[in-house]
């Protein structure tokens, strides 16, 4: 009962919070706007991603100019190379943070960076959601602090090490110290705990 | 791989979260474009993991979408949910003033030069009919001109012994003359005085040999302005006489119409 309220309470914070529009478009349209390059579609994809995408980007990068960056340079990507999108390979956010992910990587790799710059101060941690600049319209970070909290630590890790971080499978297991052979199988066990979670069944 | 073993197999997590090797991803595509089933189950997985995203959404600076727009849609003056033309797809190539002049001062040389070719096309055309015309007419003239030297040779020549041939009652006002060759026998006669033939009828040139009429040919009405020409005849050795019956077309071994005029050498 406890679990229902909260992600009626989770959805309904989403669709206000980072999909203002969500009745606006489908993805499906979305899409098939941004394939003729809508102007107003890149519009309407900018207000409803960015702030996840600079999410993902901010658990990597400390320097909020770079993020910035980082984050104009994934757009221009996106838009650009927006013909390669093909949606029957997966959603369009996977596309989206694909790229937004790997072009993060390679600019701090260009820039000396390591990997592991900045994955402590997000260990185990929903830190960003409490983060002030989190939400303009004062998410309830505290719920979905607990929602997510019934992670483990571990699976919540693992998720995020690859998902937001681009680790490979090798560099999840020395970071995690685990055998290589069972990451697959751990991220498979996270992300059905996940999907509970957030009523993706 | 059945469906349910790769969708146990942690393969389509893998992938999800970025993990998967190009193999494990072509696997995978193939997989969800053959099953529904797994499909659905990938967008779940897609779908949990955005879910997780954006609950660690973080708002960018306000700069980075103006600045996109500015780079994206330069000559977007309105941001925001106006539909406006992509400027960069539209590929407008701009082209440089001076050539824009000098594209414009050819188009304008190539129309003069049209209309001029025009011009002088129609003038060169007419000067053309008009020299035609002139020629012909030179033509013409000097034709005549050859006739009337002819003419002028017969009447000139002094071995030319003209004739007169009289009106006879048939025709009282009649005229006509004979020049006689007489170095070569040649007869030419000048029907000019003589009243137009009737239609179906010739006149026809008699000469008096040893009193006998001999033929002399038929006379062609052909006119040139108003007047026959000086024609040759048929050649005679001799004759005493000349006359000209008006026959039926194309002349009679003896004459056998009215006589209109006659004169004795």
């Amino acid at each position: 009962m406890f679990k229902d309220n909260l992600n009626t309470l989770f959805s309904h914070q989403l669709k206000n919070t980072f999909l203002p529009e969500v009745n606006k478009y489908t993805e499906d349209e979305l899409v098939s706007l941004l394939k003729i390059r809508d102007q107003s579609a890149f519009s309407y994809l900018y207000d409803n991603y960015a702030a996840a995408l600079n999410g993902v980007i901010y658990r990597m990068v400390d320097e909020p100019q770079l993020g910035q960056d980082i984050l104009q340079e994934a757009f221009l990507k996106i838009w650009n190379n927006f013909s390669q999108y093909d949606n029957s390979k997966g959603r369009l956010f996977t596309w989206m943070i694909n790229i937004t992910r790997n072009l993060t990587i390679d600019t701090l790799r260009s820039k000396g960076f390591k990997k592991q710059q900045k994955i402590s101060h997000n260990e185990f941690s929903v830190g960003n959601i409490q983060d002030k600049n989190y939400s303009a319209s004062g998410f309830d970070g505290i719920g979905l602090y607990k929602q997510l909290s019934q992670l483990k630590p571990e699976q919540k890790s693992i998720i995020d090490l690859a998902y937001f971080n681009g680790y490979t499978q090798e560099e999840i297991s020395k970071e995690m110290g685990i055998p290589l052979g069972t990451v697959k199988t751990r991220m498979r066990s996270a992300i059905i705990e996940l999907r509970k979670l957030m009523d993706v069944n | 791989m059945k469906e349910t073993d790769i969708i146990s197999s942690g393969l389509l997590e893998l992938y999800a979260t970025g993990l998967a090797s190009e193999a494990e991803m072509l696997e995978v595509e193939e997989a969800v474009s053959q099953s529904p089933e797994v499909a659905e189950e990938f967008s779940r997985i897609e779908r949990s993991l955005e879910a997780y995203a954006f609950n660690i959404s973080k708002l960018p600076d306000a700069a980075v979408k103006h600045n996109l727009d500015e780079r994206l849609f330069v000559n977007t003056v309105e941001k925001g949910n106006v539909v406006q033309m992509d400027n960069r797809d539209a590929k407008v190539y701009s082209i440089s003033p001076a050539w824009k002049w000098v594209a414009a001062a050819s188009i304008i040389l190539l129309i003069g030069s049209a209309i001029l070719n025009f011009k002088y096309y129609n003038e060169a055309r007419d000067n053309m009919a008009a020299k035609e015309a002139a020629d012909n007419s030179l033509l013409a003239q000097q034709t005549e001109l050859d006739k009337m030297n002819s003419n002028f040779q017969v009447i000139q020549s002094k071995y030319s012994e003209p004739v007169s041939l009289h009106g006879l009652p048939a025709a009282p006002d009649a005229a006509a003359k004979i020049f006689w060759m007489k170095n070569t026998g040649e007869v030419y006669v000048d029907p000019s005085n003589l009243p137009p033939a009737p239609a179906g009828k010739q006149y026809q040139l008699w000469g008096m040999v040893d009193g006998k009429p001999v033929d002399g040919g038929m006379i062609l009405d052909t006119k040139k302005g108003n007047r026959y020409e000086i024609q040759k005849m048929k050649s005679f050795g001799s004759a005493q006489a000349f006359a000209i019956t008006l026959e039926t077309s194309g002349g009679n071994p003896t004459p056998k119409g009215e006589m209109y005029v006659m004169g004795e050498l």
